[in-house]
C-alpha cells in the first residue's frame, strides 16, 4: 500500500532551499498526504520570524530574483501560510535551538519543538522522506 | 459535461495551481466537475498527477491558446 505520509527534512538555510522545501511540502499536502517538515541548523530559517522574510539567493545568483518575480511565484512567507493552512506540521530541532540560543517565539506560530527521534518515530513508515 | 464550478489559476506558478485545485475541490460532492485554467506548464503534468493521487477523474483536456484546460470530475 502506498504510504500517505511524507517526511522532510530541512537542514539549509537558504532561499532556494526554501522553495524546494516549501513547494513539495505544499503540494504533498495537497494530494492529501500527511507532512512533516523537521528543520534543523541552518533549516531552521524558514521558519524564523524574520530570516523567513530575507533569505538569501546563493552567491552570484542574485539575479534570479527577477525571475523569480516574472513567474509569479508565491514568497516564502506566504508558503509557510500556506503550508501551515493545508495541515503541514512543522517540528524546529531542539538541540539546534538551544545551540543558536533560540526559543519557540523566534519562529511562526503553530510550530512543535522535538528532537530527531520525534521526526524517526513520523517518518519510519513515510515515504518518500526527503532531505533538502 | 455540467461545469459545477470553474477555477482560474492561470498566471500562478507551482505548487499553487494545485494547491488551489485541492482547496476549490474541497468545496465540491462526489461527481461534480471543476473546470481549471492554468497557464503554468508545469500544470500540464501536474494536475493529472494530483487528480489520479486522490482518485479523481480528467473528463476532459485542451490548450487553447497558452491556456490549458482541465476537466475533473470528483471521486
Amino acid at each position: 500500500m502506498m504510504s500517505e505520509k511524507v517526511a522532510i527534512i530541512a537542514a539549509n538555510g537558504g532561499m532556494f532551499d526554501a522553495y524546494k522545501v516549501f513547494n513539495i511540502a505544499t503540494a504533498a499536502a495537497a494530494s492529501e498526504k500527511e507532512v512533516q517538515i523537521f528543520f534543523t541548523f541552518e533549516g531552521l530559517n524558514l521558519i524564523h520570524k524574520q530570516a523567513m522574510h530575507t533569505l538569501e539567493m546563493p552567491a552570484g545568483k542574485e539575479h534570479f530574483a527577477e525571475g523569480f518575480e516574472k513567474a509569479n511565484v508565491p514568497s516564502i512567507p506566504q508558503l509557510v501560510e500556506i503550508a501551515q493552512d493545508l495541515g503541514v506540521k512543522f517540528i524546529a530541532c531542539q538541540m539546534t535551538m538551544d545551540v543558536m540560543g533560540l526559543t519557540k517565539e523566534d519562529f511562526v506560530d503553530g510550530i512543535e519543538v522535538g528532537g530527531a527521534v520525534t521526526f524517526l518515530e513520523f517518518a519510519k513508515d513515510a515515504a518518500p522522506t526527503l532531505t533538502f | 459535461m455540467n461545469i459545477t464550478k470553474t477555477l482560474d489559476a492561470k498566471g500562478l506558478a507551482c505548487p499553487m495551481p494545485v494547491v488551489r485545485t485541492k482547496k476549490a475541490m474541497d468545496t465540491m460532492n462526489s461527481g461534480e466537475v471543476l473546470e481549471v485554467l492554468a497557464t503554468d506548464k508545469g500544470a500540464l503534468s501536474d494536475i493529472p498527477a494530483w487528480a489520479k493521487s486522490g482518485g479523481h477523474t480528467i473528463v476532459e483536456q485542451k490548450t487553447e491558446e497558452d491556456v490549458l484546460y482541465f476537466y475533473i470530475q470528483k471521486a
